[in-house]
């Protein structure tokens, strides 16, 4: 047969590199209850529809060439429900899937080329972060860098990660580059591993408390889902991937509403207590107003007086930014700013309007908020909400007071402002008021003080609202739906084709 | 087996207390409430198992952040 030499050769060399670390390191790996590499890569795709880029890409090391079968990254492109994706996964049997020269000019071919042809990125973290020796001393160090857009994100195509494994050094680092994260419960996610963090502190970590899921999503925030397996990790990237575009020049993909999506709007009274002093679970009533069963919460853990989701209204993709008054009665903090500015910066960037859903009695006032740089953090959030040119509608629920009302769409902060005929808007609770105005407190004069208070609330409802024109419309809570599934439908940004300017790509990636 | 603990999220004064020690609760079910700028503002179990310290009774100041109970999960 002509060419005999080469096929077998070739077939040799492909079996190496698919064999990744070998047998023992694999089924060691696999003993772990986890998906290795290339498995997780075929559970991601469409069959069938994997190319590999850089397959015998090997160490620049010649004594490790046999050892470093893909150098440790496996690279490619691949198709999820039809949808050219790039995938970066982290061979761990592979030295550890230590970031090398190599490797590292792999994934930057990737990130290029799903940039040029508008694919969202894909990352299976797992990796001990700089692989030594090859980075050690001036060589091995200058060697880095020669790639300077590798940690540059303008948000031109979405990034979604996985941290199924050690995730330290460059797997770290596009963790918090990217858009979203699941995190396998037994994974560690830091900058340095729990071992040389250690050593280079001279004290005692507790791997979880360093780099453990639920430090990364309920102290940090960075990681959006904690799960137990890779399969539930991976369908959790495609889902998240499912309400966004494959790059910023296109809309999110509209979809059909399931039938009944629009029975649950019934429920609304019943989920919103008439009294004042009653709080509610807002996750319930943006779950009766979204499409059934589409709504994605996103950083559920984290801050939790901001609820932030990804959803759909009538098949089309909203960005869901909530005050939960279950959690310190809805008050903004410094943390649940910095979600909500996450959160705006990710619908300008791709297209997905933006629903605020607002019961507040304000930002949560008090030293500590001052130490952790609240001002600054309040001010951020409304310059990125004022930053965002994707249509963006208001619903003030019950209160609103103060600069969160502006932070939360008020007046002309959103196109279309609506409120609920139980909107009560002020600069602060009437109940507070009356002791800053008057210096009375309900305790010294309860008659004087509830009759202050009636004074104070006077003027403050939907109708005064609507009557200045601050407020577009008055609905019943049950129109909710109906009215934001026609303001979908209005603003279009028909000019600009549903794009918009993505004055946010460009913000900081993390807080 | 793990303890974890249930902190108040806000300075306030607890109002009701709604389970004992020893009872099973669910993940974010409310344990106690506490009264806070005029509202009823619960505190909610950090996961699923069974309470088993309660360090606070009606009446009690707390302060955010402050320890109330325990749960076993």
């Amino acid at each position: 047969m002509a060419f005999e030499d080469y096929i077998s050769e070739h077939e040799r060399q492909t079996q190496r590199v698919l064999a990744m670390g070998g047998a023992e390191r694999v089924a060691r790996h696999r003993s772990t209850d986890r998906l290795d590499a290339r498995q997780r890569i075929d559970y991601l795709f469409d069959p069938e529809t994997f190319v590999e880029i850089g397959r015998f890409a090997r160490s620049e090391r010649r004594e490790d060439w046999d050892k470093t079968p893909a150098d440790g990254k496996v690279t490619g492109y691949g198709r999820i429900d039809g949808r050219e994706t790039a995938v970066v996964s982290h061979d761990i049997t592979v030295k550890s899937a230590s970031s090398s020269p190599i490797n590292v000019r792999k994934m930057g071919h990737i990130r290029r080329t799903a940039q040029a042809n508008g694919m969202p990125l894909v990352l299976f973290n797992e990796s001990s972060g700089a692989r030594i020796p090859d980075t050690m001393g001036a060589i091995g160090t200058g060697t880095l860098g020669q790639d300077p857009q590798q940690f540059v994100r303008i948000r031109d195509i979405p990034y979604a990660s996985a941290v199924l494994g050690p995730a330290f050094g460059t797997a770290c680092w596009f963790t918090q580059l990217s858009d979203f994260v699941v995190m396998r419960k037994d994974a560690q996610l830091a900058i340095s591993s729990p071992k040389v963090t250690s050593i280079a502190i001279n004290q005692d970590i507790d791997p979880m408390e360093l780099a453990g899921w639920k430090m990364q999503s309920e102290v940090t925030g960075k990681v959006d889902y904690g799960v137990d397996t890779d399969e539930e990790a991976i369908d959790l990237v495609k889902r998240f991937l499912s309400y966004l575009p494959g790059h910023h020049g296109e809309a999110p993909p509209r979809t059909q509403a399931p039938a009944g999506s629009d029975d649950a709007s019934a429920s609304l009274l019943d989920l919103v207590p008439e009294s004042r002093s009653r709080v509610y679970d807002v996750r319930k009533v943006v779950a009766a107003i979204c499409d059934k069963g589409s709504v994605m919460p996103l950083k559920d853990r984290f801050a939790k007086t901001a609820y932030t989701a990804l959803a759909r209204i009538d098949g089309r993709v909203v960005g869901i930014l909530a005050s939960n008054p279950l959690y310190k009665a809805g008050a903004l903090d410094p943390d649940s700013c910095d979600k909500s500015i996450a959160f705006l910066v990710l619908c300008d960037s791709f297209n997905i309007p933006i629903v605020l859903l607002v019961d507040t009695p304000g930002f949560l006032i008090g030293v500590e908020g001052e130490r952790r740089r609240a001002p600054g953090k309040v001010i951020n959030f409304m310059t990125a909400l004022q930053l965002c040119t994707v249509p963006k509608f208001s619903i003030v629920m019950r209160k609103s007071y103060g600069q969160a009302y502006l932070n939360m769409g008020g007046t002309r902060n959103s196109d279309e402002m609506l409120a609920w005929y139980t909107a009560d808007v002020g600069f602060m609770d009437p109940n507070v008021g009356v002791n800053v105005v008057h210096g009375v407190r309900h305790e010294e004069d309860p008659e004087r003080f509830a009759k202050l208070v009636s004074e104070i609330r006077r003027d403050s409802s939907a109708y005064d609202l609507a009557g200045i024109f601050a407020a577009q419309a008055v609905l019943d809570p049950r129109e909710s739906r109906t009215w934001l599934k026609r303001l979908l439908e209005v603003h279009q940004r028909r000019p600009q084709k549903a794009i918009g300017k993505h004055l946010l790509g460009n913000w900081p990636t993390t807080y | 087996m793990a303890n974890e603990s249930v902190r108040s999220d806000i300075t306030g004064k607890v109002w009701k207390v709604l389970h004992a020690i020893g009872d099973t609760v669910e993940e974010e079910e409310p344990i106690l409430i506490i009264e806070s700028m005029k509202m009823e503002i619960p505190v909610l179990a950090p996961c699923a198992g069974r309470l088993t310290k309660l360090l606070v009774a009606e009446g009690d100041d707390v302060a955010e952040g402050q320890e109330v109970g325990v749960v076993e999960s």
